[in-house]
């Protein structure tokens, strides 16, 4: 398993820190034994190194006195029990005076011509040994004083393990007292764990945790965030549906009516007339579903597909395309233009823009009205507007704009409201500026549009 | 009955208007709230349907200013407001019934009918008055169980008698009951159908108050 692998892996905070607690715990403990165990063996080396010369002055001294006294046999009691962990050797002109039992007859360290004073470790049958050679001051005696190296090891460890075992019986114990803290220092963490899973789906209150940690409120704060912006996005949504339904009751309540109507009449031209307006009301509840369609997909649009769009041609084709409703109602529509104005964009989305300024217009202008699109470009800024005779907008209807399903007070033409909406949607989408002003020409609505 | 229908809706208005006639109803049509308050406030129909989403001025204000001012005719909200704050709101601005877009043209019928029956003090489905019994629904009269058959016309001015029993009705009054804007009234057009219809009912039903105009009477004059 890899480093990263594990750490993708779900665990329990819990677990995780009494894991870290005692890893660290443990760490500092086992340095601490370290540095006890470096210090014990460094006083201990002292202290017996210490005893060892002082041991092999006393038997040079002694020797020295006794040099002239008889012969004694050579090899010294065993005393105690412990004595075999030590050994001593003394040699007088060069031959073995005297020695403990388990010492050897040769000198234990190098040979007695090349005398050496000091220490030196050596091995002895198989195991290590510390020895002290010291000699008298004539240089006839030569005396070597030597301790099983093992025995030092045993002190050490009997230190040692006088630490560690109170320390391998702790640990447990620390463990439970750890997880035990941990338990309770991360209950404010489970209590938001539970506030959240109580919660019902619709309920998007601000959580309050009361006695959270500092730590915590970051993670409150962003929650309480996250649950104010799905507020107000389900809030629009939820709007947008009851506006959508709302303004389908009106199309599917004539097509009813009319159908209704038809049903009933016995009059053939009526009866027709009932069934034509069956008809064109199932196409204004289309034109409506595609309108709220549109926007809808436009709620979730992002700028994509941006390509250099050819406005002129764009806006062109949008002024031939009402022109026969303008005709239809005796208007002036006309169309005036710079050379290429060309911006990117989206060419669908822009001609429905485009489309949807111009219909506005003539389909809010009165029969006679004059209704001027332009396109012009100054510094560098593409500027398309759209104007009309018609009977503008006041200052409360213009602030009211682009509300969905608003419509003008008044107004005779059939619309939805939702218009302005789409325009305004496109436009944000393009980082177009859109400005709805009283017309200074024409004395209608000016509506313009900056790239 | 004359009905003032209320819509700004052209499709929904034409459609509401045609098919109310066809249900025997007679069917003035105002486009916005003005004209309707304006119309409101003449108390010449049985009922009103009143739209609430109206240009110029909202159904809800109309309804609140025409009841301060002491109308009582009938009114039935027809709106696509569906939300029960909406419902309400109609209901305390004085509304007398409330009905959500779409609905049915028979329904619609029925609940004009029953507004003007409880509009009069008239709980019964068939209005009565002697032995004569008007049923608005299925628009027939019968006099002691025996079906008469009576012209629109008729019909419609027995039941306008009838909802204002033993109250004296002036022609002007019953013209405005019985025709809708644009239809030709003769100026003895009234005494004609009523002459018809104490021929075909009996003498004892309508009476005439001579200088005021006319009166149904609802019981049997004792012997």
């Amino acid at each position: 398993m890899s480093r990263i692998s594990w750490l993708r892996q779900p665990h329990s905070l819990q677990g995780r820190l009494l894991a870290l607690v005692l890893a660290v715990v443990t760490g500092v403990w086992l340095l601490t034994a370290l540095g006890t165990w470096r210090d014990a063996r460094h006083e201990l080396d002292e202290l017996l190194d210490g005893h060892l010369a002082q041991a092999a002055a006393l038997l040079v001294v002694q020797q020295a006195k006794e040099v002239e006294e008889d012969e004694r046999g050579i090899d010294a009691p065993t005393l105690h029990r412990y004595a075999p962990k030590v050994a001593f050797q003394v040699f007088h002109e060069n031959k073995l005076a005297l020695r403990s039992a388990n010492a050897p007859t040769a000198p234990m360290v190098g040979t007695v011509k090349n005398f050496k004073i000091g220490f030196e470790t050596v091995q002895i049958d198989g195991a290590d040994w510390r020895i002290f050679a010291a000699q008298g001051a004539e240089r006839d005696v030569q005396v070597y004083v030597g301790e099983e190296m093992s025995s030092r090891a045993s002190i050490l460890w009997a230190v040692l393990r006088s630490m560690l075992w109170p320390m391998a019986l702790a640990l447990p114990l620390l463990g439970l007292a750890v997880w035990w803290a941990v338990f309770l220092g991360i209950k404010p963490l489970r209590r938001l764990g539970h506030t959240l899973a109580e919660r019902q789906p619709q309920s998007l209150a601000p959580l309050t945790l009361d006695g959270a940690p500092l730590e915590m409120a970051p993670v409150v704060d962003a929650l309480n965030g996250l649950f104010e912006r799905i507020g107000l996005l389900l809030e629009s949504e939820r709007r947008f549906t009851a506006d959508a339904a709302h303004e389908l009751r009106t199309p599917i309540a004539a097509i009813r009516t009319q159908a209704q109507v038809a049903m009933g009449e016995p009059d053939a031209a009526l009866r027709r007339h009932a069934l034509q307006g069956t008809l064109e009301g199932c196409d204004r509840a289309i034109r409506l579903v595609e309108q709220l369609l549109t926007l809808a997909r436009l709620e979730g649009a992002v700028a994509s597909a941006m390509n250099a769009v050819d406005l002129r041609a764009l806006a062109q084709r949008a002024v031939a395309e009402i022109a026969p409703k303008a005709i239809a109602k005796q208007q002036t529509l006309e169309f005036d233009a710079d050379a290429l104005c060309s911006i990117p964009g989206n060419e669908t989305l822009l001609a429905v823009l485009v489309r949807n300024l111009v219909d506005n217009a003539v389909r809010y202008s009165p029969p006679g009205a004059r209704v001027k699109v332009a396109l012009h470009q100054q510094a560098g800024q593409v500027m398309l507007s759209v104007e009309d005779s018609g009977p503008g907008l006041d200052a409360a209807d213009l602030k009211r704009l682009g509300e969905r399903f608003f419509r003008v007070p008044g107004s005779t033409e059939s619309g939805s409201g939702l218009g302005w909406s789409i325009v305004q949607r496109i436009a944000a989408v393009h980082g177009l500026t859109l400005q709805a002003v009283p017309s200074v020409e024409l004395g209608g609505l000016a509506v313009r549009v900056l790239a | 009955m004359r009905i003032l229908l209320v819509e700004d809706d052209s499709l929904l208005g034409d459609g509401l208007r045609a098919g109310l006639r066809q249900l025997g109803f007679q069917v003035d049509w105002v486009r916005d709230g003005e004209a309707a308050e304006r119309e409101l406030r003449t108390g010449s129909y049985a009922a009103a349907v009143l739209d609430l989403g109206l240009p110029r001025k909202d159904g809800l204000d109309v309804l609140a200013s025409v009841r301060r001012a002491g109308v009582s005719t009938p009114v039935l909200v027809l709106t696509a407001r569906d939300a029960v704050p909406e419902r309400i709101r109609g209901l305390d601005a004085g509304a007398d019934d409330y009905v959500v877009k779409p609905v049915d043209l028979d329904e619609l019928a029925a609940r004009l009918r029953a507004l003007v029956r409880r509009a009069h003090g008239q709980p019964l489905e068939c209005l009565s008055a002697q032995d004569v019994v008007l049923d608005p629904a299925a628009r027939s009269v019968r006099q002691a169980g025996e079906p008469v058959t009576l012209s629109t016309r008729e019909f419609d001015l027995l039941q306008a008698f009838m909802l204002s029993a033993n109250r004296v009705l002036s022609r002007e009054q019953l013209e405005q009951q019985l025709y809708s804007w644009g239809q030709e009234v003769e100026s003895n057009a009234i005494e004609v159908h009523i002459h018809n219809l104490r021929r075909k009912l009996g003498s004892t039903l309508i009476h005439t108050v001579r200088g005021v105009g006319y009166m149904l009477q609802r019981d049997v004059p004792p012997v």
